[in-house]
């Protein structure tokens, strides 16, 4: 016996997404332009993507070169982040560098990053590893200046080293703030590397919806961003899954459907 | 007014010891200056010298800001002074090292580990075989009345568990010196009563020597041998008391007992008169 509550919040989500379709289709409907399909259309041409072999493998290299600049990102921001927390020195070196790379949008970076790297997968990675690499950084850096001064000592009068002290007491410490990072992060990897394909079109699933674009396959282009948001969900799901069994630790009970997990 | 004689030179522990008292811990002229702000200094501890015989309770007693818990970190090689010197055995202290135990107020557990993950951690640092230091660490863990709670983590616990997790934490690693700084200070009276007699029963066993804050006057008085009192601005060393009552010491008597009720009332008179001298706290 499940209680109604239970029920009402596993079928929030489901109604959400029932009600967005639903005032699209309405919307699409009422404004009868060629170039906004509706969503029943759009959603029919989703297996059409999906079946095609070559869709499916310009939707996997996109999966790839995103797993791999996030994974370069996380690899260095993450101990970059640490250092810059319990160092005062390495913090001011870093944070005017920061500052200047923050606002700028990764993407406007690419035409110069292919002039030297070509538009191939090297630049792609590299804007995906920009776009990942602040917000972790920026999460490992507060993780770490949190940490407390005492769990610290308590540790050094156990004879841990300073680095055995960063790795062993800082990292799993700030683990939690880590991971918020990490996760803003992969949203990133995925707003990034879409974008990337758009402008250095060659393959991946950016390609795909430009190419549809420009010989009006309407129906493709919003399928393919409906692709596109599901992957994020997914995304963002299977790293919530990871993330709460790691900080369970930390974790406060809660009681709102704050995630699709 | 002097009602109870000090005589810090040649004091010894109340109940008699075969070997003589033996200096673990010397504090020499230490001073310890904070910048507060660009232009202004403050002195939190000017000219400090105090010995620690080894096996002795010893509680620092002052007002929040008399610097107890700056000269407790400096005999922890947390904080450097900055002039003066404190040694341990005989040696400069340069740092912290495992001789020599902290337990804060506030707790400083691992929150991503276990109760007995918190525990073994010292020893597992100072390369106890897993299989050994689990097995003492889970008696330690009895030992601070903990039995059942071993896999539990330290945010599932109240405030008292959480010190006892601590206390075992520390005794763990085997420290010559328990460095306590006002470990019971965020915890509720009926909770710290407890965990003040669970102390001093844990304490009865090896006497090891402690070194704890406090600005409890009655909690100083049941627990020591000797009560270090401070005056603040600069933090000096007011007065040192022997406290001569017997061990091992019960609650519900000493707290009838006229002398344990006198060294209370003298020493909180003597801080109302240092109040009335100085500024109002």
């Amino acid at each position: 016996m499940i209680a109604p509550a239970t029920i009402v919040r596993r079928a929030a989500p489901v109604l959400a997404c029932i009600g967005l379709l639903t005032a699209w289709q309405l919307a699409s409907l009422g404004l009868k332009n060629d170039s906004f399909p509706t969503a029943l259309e759009a959603v029919r041409a989703i297996p059409d993507i999906l079946g095609d072999k070559e869709s499916l493998i310009n939707i996997l290299a996109s999966l790839r070169r995103m797993a791999i600049g996030f994974g370069i990102a996380v690899l260095v921001s993450i101990p970059l982040g640490l250092l810059m927390g319990r160092s005062r020195a390495v913090a001011s070196f870093f944070n005017p560098l920061l500052m200047v790379i923050y606002p700028v949008p990764k993407a406007a970076l690419m035409p110069i990053i292919m002039l030297w790297l070509g538009v191939g997968e090297a630049t792609k990675i590299l804007v995906i590893f920009l776009g990942v690499s602040l917000p972790v950084i920026y999460h490992s850096f507060e993780g770490a200046k949190a940490v407390e001064e005492k769990m610290l000592w308590s540790g050094a009068a156990m004879g841990l080293s300073p680095w055995q002290r960063l790795v062993r007491i800082v990292l799993p410490a700030a683990l939690p703030e880590i991971l918020t990072g990490c996760r803003t992060g992969l949203v990133l990897a995925l707003i990034t590397m879409i974008t990337s394909e758009m402008i250095a079109r060659q393959s991946g699933a950016g390609n795909i919806l430009f190419n549809a674009l420009d010989m009006g396959q309407y129906d493709t282009v919003y399928a393919m961003i409906i692709i596109v948001g599901a992957m994020g969900i997914c995304l963002d799901a299977i790293f919530e899954r990871v993330r709460a069994g790691l900080v369970r630790w930390s974790e406060p009970q809660f009681d709102m459907p704050l995630s699709f997990s | 007014m002097k009602v109870v004689p000090s005589k810090s030179s040649e004091w010894m522990r109340p109940v008699a010891s075969q070997k003589p008292a033996f200096a673990i811990i010397e504090i020499d002229r230490v001073s310890q200056v904070f910048q507060t702000s660009a232009r202004k200094d403050h002195l939190a501890l000017s000219d400090i010298s105090l010995t620690i015989e080894e096996g002795a309770f010893v509680s620092i007693l002052g007002p929040s800001g008399c610097g107890k818990s700056t000269l407790l970190y400096i005999v922890g090689g947390f904080v450097s002074p900055t002039s003066g010197a404190a040694k341990m055995k005989g040696r400069a202290i340069m740092g912290p090292g495992p001789d020599r135990g902290p337990v804060f107020q506030e707790f400083a557990l691992f929150p991503w580990k276990t109760v007995l993950g918190n525990v073994m951690y010292g020893p597992r640092q100072q390369g106890v075989r897993a299989t050994e230091a689990e097995a003492q660490s889970r008696a330690l863990i009895e030992m601070v009345g903990l039995k059942g709670y071993e896999n539990f983590y330290p945010k599932e616990l109240s405030g008292g568990m959480k010190q006892r997790v601590a206390l075992a934490r520390t005794l763990a690693y085997h420290p010559e010196v328990l460095l306590m700084d006002e470990p019971f200070g965020a915890l509720d009276a009926h909770t710290r009563t407890r965990l003040q007699n669970d102390l001093l029963n844990i304490w009865e066993r090896d006497r090891k020597t402690v070194l704890f804050v406090t600005h409890s006057v009655d909690e100083a008085v049941f627990l020591s041998d000797k009560v270090v009192m401070m005056s603040k601005s600069p933090g000096r060393i007011r007065e040192v008391i022997d406290i001569d009552l017997p061990r091992p010491r019960l609650r519900n008597e000493l707290l009838l007992d006229p002398r344990y009720q006198k060294y209370v009332v003298d020493i909180e008179r003597m801080f109302d008169e240092s109040d009335a001298a100085g500024a109002p706290s």
